[in-house]
């Protein structure tokens, strides 16, 4: 930005309210008058509903209405958000009778409270047609697409094939072939789903924490067949996300639908073991990672081919080598991305989606070529660097990746590092390993629509479409506005998540930053030189509020457009409509990407082989740092992400059932404060030249890109077990 | 604490007897069951007919409206909706609300000040930005708290453990960490 310096360090802005438990989540909406729903769902693989018996539910004292696919007529589904829709998946649940995966809703009881609803819900039985049904990548039944053949536009999903990779590997002295998995996961954000619905008349008020109001309005007013102007949505918070709320979910329009038909306000939360099976998950993959070197250690050619997982009825696309192409300069490099049909809900985003799997494979290979080679793993990564871009042959717009590898290691002591796994331990005998990966993550930016508002009594009020999940989006905007207009951040009010305002698009993929602080900036800008016509000799020190007394005006308001270089206006046109209208990140002049370099130390107990990660130090790349605070704490959180992606996580399937199995937090394991030591983080904060005005980047998602195969390579180090799936268990290591 | 102990924390100046019955909606009127407790929330003393089905976490949403108690699991796995009952750190939804029949709760919405000035806990997790979503947070908050009356507040290693019931998945453990070890000594000056 402007100024030469790196932003303040400003507190948090909402934190007085979290604090205090005083922040609006929408599950904490309780209009007079409520009615409580409770889920019913589908207890069998895949089939056909016979018959819904809800009489005994009726007899709950205290029900007052059973919705079952009977009761949706002229319901529409709104359809898959990669298919111009807005919705998480094609399915909509409660339209007709079919049966696509265990887990699916069939009924939806409403009562005078929540336990009334719940002790209905227990009551609601149904009968079923069951059909053979595959849910893993192997099971028999499993459709393989190759996707360079389906019906997706291309380039953007076609494979990559710079140069020729398979002669340059078949030449190539040094190589590594190696197969790696990922488990499937959920996002689990400690925050359930929930839907308040409200009507008054004809007009619909939803309360639902999510990372995009204006899809679900849009979307809701597609599936209940009214008008988008009757419909608004509110979520100026959410309770944590990591891509499970970036779209629409099948309860929404049915509360709705039950608040139409009973008169009265619906509240439906989810539990958590029912979200295990209406929100995406981040779907299994397999990567198989080909790499080749000269004896110098220069890598001539990388072969990344990858199977995932996606549903019978969506096809959630394969993007992990756009990033891994962008790694390392490897001049030679082809892909293959392959989709797997199964009988699940469509899987979908989770933080990294694509590039925690595939840093995890490609830096793992990394790491194994650095041990054929007998050379320094950030020594060899330091000495892949290339200035351009080998798939497009562009400048990236910034790429400050030797930086970050080269003072993460200073900070972590890398140097002190012996090569040869496990050669360092402690006095107790505790197998010790150093790791390290890095990562890269696309930089995309949407569209984005700022208002600003100044008053005589010192009003600052910034309303602009991103919406805050706790990664610090109101620190950012607000920041990116005190810096052009000379005030503090906290004197900055920030509207965010409600369609009454200016439409916002989706916030997700670490777009917001990019997205919403140039608007917000430009905002600002326009609002000085506002300023500055109505008292040109004004001194340093005016204020707005002052100016504005000074000129007898009582406000000014200014609005202010961003797009993505090289976007076309109708990138707006589709925001108003709720759908995806992000580009990146390939622009006409340059390619852009976030960069970070993770250092891990682990322990190994030598007797048990629990792994334990005491420190970890984490450099990024993510242009400008606008809001230092918060951008150290999301950092921090990625290699929280990481840690638990390495070690614990996975969602549990049984082919013989289907659905997943450990449908909650004690089975599904996250990381729990004791398996957290030190995290260690720091930015280059140079601004990126190109990208956008405010010269930043996207920081949320390449925190927990490269984190897991950190721990891998560490935990390789230590015991000399190179482990090549995820998560890494103890049984791996005995 | 028993019944008679706690008539004598809830000091008169400070007792506010609130009575629901069934059929007044002001309160959400929980249900018909007849069943009634009397328990003291926050410092303000409520009689409340209660639905023998809900849990404390629901009695205090659904039906006092205090909002910063969360849910997150319902199973006492994520620590989200931490209340503190007689001083003592309880999972709400573990809880039935009869239970908690004579006793006293207190939620995040009870910890600052009478004044509304925050306890050294809750500024602590500002300055140390031990949060992002905010979601967990009044239950971790609620948890250091009583982490460190009980003791276990004394070593890095001890926060980690005592704390680990509170799961906070935007990651914000070394804030949380750093904030207790911040407030503990300070609490001890400030708490009564
Ligand atoms: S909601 Fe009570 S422990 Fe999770
Ligand atoms: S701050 Fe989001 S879960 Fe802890």
């Amino acid at each position: 930005m402007t100024g030469p310096g790196p932003f303040p360090d400003v507190a948090r802005v909402d934190a007085r309210d979290k604090v205090r438990g005083m922040t609006p989540y929408g599950a904490d909406n309780h209009p007079p008058n409520l009615a409580h729903a409770m889920l019913v769902t589908a207890q069998i693989g895949k089939g056909r509903l016979v018959k819904v018996d809800t009489d005994a539910a009726r007899a709950v004292a205290g029900v007052q209405l059973v919705l079952t696919h009977q009761d949706t007529e002229g319901l529409k589904a709104d359809g898959y958000l990669f298919a111009n829709g807005r919705s998480f998946q094609s399915v909509q649940p409660m339209i007709g009778t079919a049966i696509a995966y265990r887990g699916q809703p069939i009924a939806l009881v409403v009562a005078d409270s929540l336990e009334a609803a719940i002790e209905g819900a227990e009551q609601v039985s149904a009968e079923y047609v069951t059909a053979p049904f595959s849910v893993t990548l192997d099971s028999e039944g499993t459709e393989i697409l190759a996707q360079a053949d389906l019906p997706l536009p291309k380039p953007a999903f076609a494979d990559k094939n710079v140069g020729d990779a398979d002669a340059a590997l078949a030449a190539a002295p040094v190589t590594v072939d190696a197969v790696y998995d990922s488990a499937p996961q959920h996002q689990n954000p400690i925050e359930l789903i929930a839907t308040v619905a409200s009507w008054d008349g004809d007009e619909l008020t939803v309360y639902e924490s999510t990372q995009h109001v204006e899809g679900i309005r849009q979307g809701l007013a597609f599936e209940l067949g009214i008008s988008p102007d009757k419909v608004r949505v509110i979520s100026p918070f959410c309770g944590g996300s990591f891509g499970q709320k970036n779209a629409m979910h099948a309860q929404t329009v049915l509360v709705a639908l039950a608040a139409r038909t009973l008169g009265r306000p619906v509240k439906l939360v989810v539990p958590r073991s029912q979200l295990f099976h209406n929100t995406s998950f981040r779907p299994p993959t397999r990567h198989r990672v080909r790499l080749g070197a000269d004896r110098a250690g220069k890598i001539v050619a990388a072969v990344h081919e990858i199977d995932q997982q996606t549903s019978r009825h969506d096809l959630f696309p394969s993007m992990a080598t756009d990033t891994s192409a962008r790694l390392h300069g490897i001049p030679n490099f082809r892909s293959r991305e392959r989709l797997r049909r199964t009988d699940v809900q469509t899987p979908g985003f989770m933080r990294a989606p694509w590039e925690h799997a595939a840093a995890f494979a490609f830096e793992s290979a990394i790491d194994e070529l650095a041990y054929a080679l007998d050379r320094d793993p950030v020594e060899l990564r330091l000495a892949n660097e290339l200035p351009y871009d080998v798939v497009t042959g562009k400048p990236f717009s910034s790429r400050h990746l030797s930086e970050c590898l080269r003072r993460g290691a200073e900070l972590f002591g890398w140097a002190r590092r012996r090569m040869a796994p496990r050669s360092m331990r402690e006095t107790d005998g505790t197998l010790v390993g150093w790791g390290v990966a890095t990562g890269a993550y696309p930089s995309v930016i949407s569209p984005s629509i700022a208002q600003l508002r100044v008053t005589d009594d010192g009003g600052i009020v910034l309303n602009v479409g991103v919406q805050e999940m706790g990664q610090g989006a109101r620190n950012a905007v607000a920041a990116a506005v005190a810096d052009v207009l000379k005030v503090r951040a906290d004197q900055v009010t920030t509207l965010l998540g409600d369609t009454k305002g200016p439409p916002p698009h989706l916030t997700a993929g670490s777009w917001g930053t990019a997205t919403a602080v140039p608007a917000a900036r430009q905002a600002a800008i326009d609002m000085r030189e506002a300023l500055r016509k109505l008292q040109p000799e004004a001194s340093n020190g005016a204020t707005p509020a002052g100016i504005l007394r000074h000129a007898k005006r009582p406000f000014l308001e200014v609005e202010a457009r961003h797009q993505a270089p090289g976007a076309p206006d109708a990138v707006f046109d589709r925001m108003k409509q709720g759908l995806l209208a992000y580009v990146g990140p390939e622009f006409p002049e340059f390619v852009s990407f976030s960069f970070i370099a993770h250092f891990v130390e682990v322990h190994v107990e030598p007797a048990t082989c629990r792994v334990r990660v005491p420190r970890v130090v984490t450099v990024a790349d993510c242009g400008r740092v606008v809001s230092p605070r918060t951008a150290a704490s999301q950092l921090r959180g990625g290699v929280v992400w990481g840690i638990g992606g390495a070690l614990r996580e996975a969602s549990e399937v049984d082919p013989r059932y289907g659905g997943f199995l450990n449908a909650d937090l004690a089975e599904y394991l996250v990381p729990v404060n004791a398996d957290i030591g030190d995290i260690q983080v720091d930015f280059v904060d140079k601004p990126d030249p190109m990208l956008n005005n405010a010269g930043v980047k996207g920081l949320g998602e390449v925190a927990n890109v490269g984190p897991a195969a950190a721990v891998a390579n560490a935990v390789y180090h230590a015991t000399g077990r190179r482990v090549r799936h995820l998560p890494i268990r103890i049984e791996d290591l005995l | 604490m028993n019944r008679n102990e706690l008539q004598e924390v809830v000091t008169p100046a400070q007792s506010i007897l609130v009575s629901t019955r069934p059929g007044e909606q002001s309160a959400g009127a929980p249900g018909s069951s007849g069943l009634s407790i009397d328990i003291v929330v926050n410092r303000q003393r409520r009689q409340l007919d209660v639905d023998p089905r809900a849990s404390l976490l629901d009695l205090v949403r659904d039906h006092l409206h205090l909002m910063g108690t969360k849910k997150g699991c319902d199973h006492g796995q994520c620590g989200a909706c931490t209340v503190h009952l007689d001083g003592r750190r309880v999972v709400s939804c573990l809880m039935l609300a009869l239970q908690a029949d004579g006793r006293e709760v207190t939620t995040i919405e009870g910890l600052a000040g009478p004044n509304g000035s925050l306890h050294v806990m809750q500024q602590a997790f500002i300055d140390h930005d031990a949060l992002q979503c905010g979601y967990c947070t009044p239950g971790q908050i609620m948890s250091a708290v009583a982490c460190v009356r009980e003791g276990h507040a004394n070593s890095v290693a001890g926060i980690r453990e005592y704390m680990s019931g509170n799961l906070c998945r935007c990651g914000a453990y070394v804030g949380i960490v750093a904030a207790i070890q911040d407030a503990a000594p300070r609490m001890q000056g400030a708490e009564p």
